[in-house]
């Protein structure tokens, strides 16, 4: 098994802006500009602590990768664009999404996150580290943080899309 | 008979957009949530195809796939990924299990239904099948042809009526034209160089949009080879150029199978108008007669028993246009529906000149002949008033 230090950074960046960029573009007709790298470092967290409760409420959907390499990575959307992205997704109305109920946004945005991942993680598995997805699941709300153990290392991407930022924060399992 | 797709994902977003993606279809979509589903559905639908995720719970994609090729009632149904698994190594060892077609997420939707349009028929459901369309409804019309003055003459030759034409020169933009917008007909030249209609044509009728679109080619009378090939192959039809856009507008109107009768037939004040073009051509009396029974008798049954037959427009008679107006005043007397007709000075005269017209009675305007109806008895002969 190759170690996960063996994978660059580079890798990593333009694997995942790819894969933003592709589901973005093909399911939500929307694109997604990649912004700062907001931090790489094992200590590094996200979200920020909300000041005085005023940050914004967020979907975070998350999808694992196991085999020559492990590890997962969050999606974190805000609410009001995971609503939005929803609608587009499903042809439903925001009027129709509200009457349907928050599982319908969960779905859509857990796959949008097996999308990403998925698209992602084949880049690795092309570069010579083959692995396989695990099964979506979902995270919601606006004041809470990621802290992940010594043994993960950690690389965080913001991107810009309609006006929107979202997160791609991604844990990789030191190699052994 | 109607196709049933089976999709198997554990996310329901994946199902809805299935679902989506085919609603334009005549196809039955069903469901499952895992691979222990999709082997009880495929069991009792017996698909005519399986759309399959991978990762999935209870049971994975792959193991559904293996046990489906393991069983001898299933085996025959085709499958086909619909997964983000996509690494190379992964999809071929898939491949060896022995799938149709592969595709990773994200997707769109076209290219789901042109790849499940290779495995199985896909036929479009009619837009409206109770309302059908007609020649006064707008349609998209894409002409694929690299002489700039052939499209001039055919957006100028149908200017004056609701369709859309559309030119290209290329093959690449043809392809761009039809998939932003699906056209209602293509008319290509059969002279673009490389035999590029011929390409073209087999293009429109592989991709699951244009598959049923009519296809005109366009081609000079003298050109017997390109004009035969055409044929063989199945375009729609062939103009030959120079167009005659009379012929043009009409063949376009029975390609579309648009209800043309509304040129014709119009129910005005509980009157049933019945109008000769000025243009009488045989394609032309042909299309009438074949309106002539049917509107009369929806007339009748709306309780709509008065007709006014038109023939001012015309300049002159021939046989074709007293044998309709004959067909029209017999049809009149069968269905119990009271006529009168109205003609220009010209026609008058030229009726007095035939044993069989010398008697018909005409009047002059369409408010007479209409006012006229209202004191006439059912059923009886043309009612008296303008003669010549």
């Amino acid at each position: 098994m190759p170690a996960t230090q063996e994978i660059s950074e580079l890798l990593i960046r333009s694997n995942i802006a790819r894969a933003v960029g592709d589901v973005f573009k093909t399911m939500l007709s929307r694109d997604a500009e990649p912004g700062i790298t907001v931090g790489d470092g094992v200590n590094s967290s996200w979200p920020p602590i909300p000041v005085d409760g005023d940050a914004i409420p967020q979907v975070v959907g998350t999808v694992g990768f196991i085999g020559d390499v492990n590890g997962l990575i969050y999606l974190y959307l805000p609410l009001p664009f995971a609503i939005a992205a929803t609608s587009h997704l499903l042809g439903m109305t925001p009027a129709e999404l509200e009457e349907a109920g928050d599982e319908v946004v969960n779905d859509a945005i857990g796959e949008i996150t097996n999308m990403t991942v998925g698209s992602f993680k084949n880049g690795l598995c092309d570069a010579g580290y083959p692995c396989k997805l695990t099964i979506p699941s979902i995270l919601r709300g606006s004041n809470f943080s990621i802290e992940p153990i010594s043994s993960v290392n950690r690389f965080i991407y913001s991107f810009e899309t309609s006006g929107h930022k979202i997160v791609a924060d991604i844990l990789l399992k030191s190699g052994e | 008979m109607r196709n049933k797709i089976l999709t198997v994902d554990d996310s329901k977003t994946v199902r809805i957009i299935v679902r989506k993606a085919f609603k334009s279809y005549d196809c039955e979509i069903l469901e499952a949530s895992n691979g222990v589903e999709g082997l009880a559905v495929a069991a009792k639908e017996m698909p005519d195809l399986i759309l399959l995720d991978i990762t999935m719970p209870v049971m994975d994609g792959v193991e559904m796939l293996t046990r489906l090729k393991a069983d001898p009632q299933l085996k025959g149904i085709p499958v086909m990924m619909l997964t983000a698994e996509g690494g190379k190594d992964n999809v071929l060892k898939i491949a060896k299990i022995g799938i149709r077609d592969y595709i990773v997420k994200p997707f769109k939707e076209e290219l789901l239904l042109e790849k499940a349009g290779r495995i199985i028929e896909l036929k479009p459901l009619s837009d409206a099948p109770s309302k059908v369309r007609s020649i006064f409804d707008a349609a998209n019309i894409l002409v694929v042809e690299d002489k700039p003055a052939i499209v001039q003459q055919i957006q100028a030759g149908l200017k004056h009526t609701p369709w859309a034409v559309h030119g290209v020169s290329t093959q690449g933009e043809a392809m761009d034209s039809w998939t932003k917008t699906p056209p209602d007909l293509i008319m290509i030249s059969l002279s673009l160089p490389e035999d590029a209609a011929f390409t073209l044509f087999r293009l429109i009728r592989s991709n699951v949009k244009t598959k049923y679109t009519p296809v005109f080619g366009l081609v000079v009378k003298t050109e017997a080879g390109p004009l035969q090939q055409a044929q063989t192959v199945g375009f729609t039809t062939v103009i030959t150029k120079p167009i005659d856009m009379g012929e043009l507008e009409s063949k376009i109107a029975k390609a579309m199978n648009l209800d043309t009768s509304l040129r014709y037939f119009k129910l005005e004040s509980d009157i049933l108008v019945m109008r000769l073009p000025e243009n009488c051509t045989p394609p032309v009396l042909a299309e009438i007669s074949n309106y002539l029974k049917p509107k009369l008798a929806e007339a009748v049954d709306a309780g709509n028993n008065k007709a006014v037959i038109d023939v001012h427009p015309l300049k002159s008679v021939h046989m074709g246009v007293i044998k309709i107006l004959m067909q029209a005043m017999v049809t009149c007397r069968e269905l119990g529906v009271q006529f009168a007709l109205v003609g220009n000075t010209q026609l008058i005269a030229e009726c007095k000149g035939f044993e069989d017209t010398r008697n018909w009675v005409f009047h002059d305007t369409l408010e007479n002949a209409k006012a006229s109806l209202g004191a006439a008895k059912p059923a009886e002969a043309a009612p008296a008033l303008a003669s010549a």
